[in-house]
């Protein structure tokens, strides 16, 4: 193993969205590149939109999770430049702050992952599972996940970022996917059951 | 845990018209293997939630450090013209002010830099082998620097001149502000003699420099005219630093 201090240089928008695709130990810095990047955006806002400095963070950093989250799910087609990509989806959240359409700005990427599973199924048994959803205390939840071991966190955490079985096997110590995949659906049955322990 | 697994695929994989049926079945007649689903379906998404406030966090603590050493400058091309006439009468101001008074760039200043550009997240190429340093910097470049710093502790337990280990240790240590403890790891990494390439010395002295204490600019200033004068690791970077803390 070798170890560099000098962070690798994404030069083109062409570069920065393969890091940001392929899930390896790289993956992270490419994130924190495109947050650096267009960083000036944050004092755009807050002059253009007469927005406090931390509004105008939130829209920034929503702004780049989202684009992060396009670029993964092949969304972005490269119609435009990153940077024009990224103003626009970013001037939409401002001006939804001004109108006060966005009411809890931190649940976006919540909504969308579950609708996004619930894509799958048809909607008589979709309705059955919205019902026991909204049942679900989801304070509890986040905070039976602290109760978890770290390598359980990192594992569903890892999971949650769209890493698969076999690429978090070969970034944390796992001989295998399948002993990833075991693990972390043990992990996922250890939270549920400290979960249904709380509520009892 | 059976049904966990079957779930899991479902949501994972791309089912035929027939698994789809066969599961949506099951959640409409079986009440316990639908709350199963909820269940996987709600942690997914309170994790993702979770993992997006971690990386905001992260995003906030690089946009602070951005701001102490470089404030944000940028205009929107719209709002130049409007601002041309104040910024060149700031711009004269400034450098008058500089030419009476010299340089103000404060020894955490470049350290603050200095940390911002080399230490905000560190580069593993992979080899084969996985190990306990691997990760540690895996968590360290996730944002988890106190889980990572517990990690490279654990390793100097056992081997307590292991050179990556303290460097790592020292370098999170200075992220954490931990001062006393990046020095001490740093003092350890600068002893190892057998290495040609070693960078103790130079980390010590950003680490002073970021502490800032009384005396601490000046031992500052000792470790980086060696380093500067026996060509260490960092020497390029101390003589420039030496000419902007002796202004």
């Amino acid at each position: 193993m070798t170890f560099e201090n000098n962070p690798p240089i994404f030069s083109t928008d062409e570069e920065l969205i393969k890091s940001l695709q392929q899930n390896n130990a790289h993956k992270r810095r490419a994130e924190e590149e495109l947050f650096n990047r267009y960083a000036y955006f944050i004092k755009d806002g807050m002059n253009r939109y007469s927005l406090p400095e931390e509004e105008a963070f939130d829209a920034y950093s929503d702004t780049i999770l989202q684009t992060i989250d396009n670029i993964n799910r092949n969304l972005f087609e490269k119609r435009s430049s990153l940077k024009t990509y990224l103003y626009r989806i970013f001037n939409n959240k401002c001006v939804d702050l001004i109108r006060k359409k966005t009411t809890n700005k931190n649940s976006i990427h919540q909504t969308s992952s579950i609708s996004d599973m619930l894509l799958m199924i048809a909607d008589s048994a979709k309705t059955v599972i919205q019902q026991l959803i909204e049942k679900t205390d989801l304070d509890i939840l986040k905070n039976k996940m602290k109760e978890l071991g770290e390598n359980c966190r990192n594992l569903l955490a890892m999971f949650a970022d769209g890493y698969n079985d076999k690429e978090i096997a070969a970034l944390m110590e796992y001989k295998t996917a399948d002993v990833v995949k075991t693990s972390r659906l043990r992990c996922l049955d250890k939270l549920r059951q400290l979960y249904n322990n709380k509520k009892d | 845990m059976d049904n966990m697994e079957y779930i899991d695929d479902f949501f994972k994989g791309l089912p035929t018209d027939e698994q789809k049926q066969q599961f949506e079945q099951r959640i409409i007649n079986d009440i316990s293997f639908a709350e199963e689903v909820a269940f996987y379906v709600s942690a997914t998404g309170a994790i993702k939630e979770q993992l997006t406030q971690e990386k905001k966090m992260q995003f906030r603590r690089i946009y602070k450090e951005q701001q102490k050493v470089i404030p944000i400058t940028k205009q929107p091309v719209k709002k130049i013209v409007r601002y041309l006439a104040a910024a060149s009468l700031v711009a004269t101001v400034l450098l008058s002010t500089w030419l009476l008074s010299g340089d103000k760039t404060t020894p955490a200043q470049l350290a603050n830099q200095y940390i911002q550009q080399n230490f905000q997240t560190l580069n593993v190429t992979m080899s084969g082998r996985q190990d306990s340093l691997q990760s540690g910097l895996i968590l360290f470049n996730s944002g988890n620097l106190k889980d990572a710093l517990v990690r490279f502790e654990n390793i100097i337990k056992k081997d307590p001149a292991n050179y990556l280990a303290n460097k790592y240790a020292g370098i999170i240590s200075l992220r954490l502000e931990y001062y006393d403890k990046a020095l001490e790891y740093f003092t350890v990494m600068e002893a190892d003699t057998t290495l040609f390439s070693n960078h103790g010395k130079f980390y010590k002295a950003v680490t002073l420099l970021k502490r800032n204490e009384n005396g601490d600019k000046e031992s500052a200033k000792m470790l980086l005219i060696e380093v500067k004068e026996h060509e260490m690791e960092g020497s390029k970077k101390a003589a420039e630093w030496l000419k902007v803390l002796n202004k």
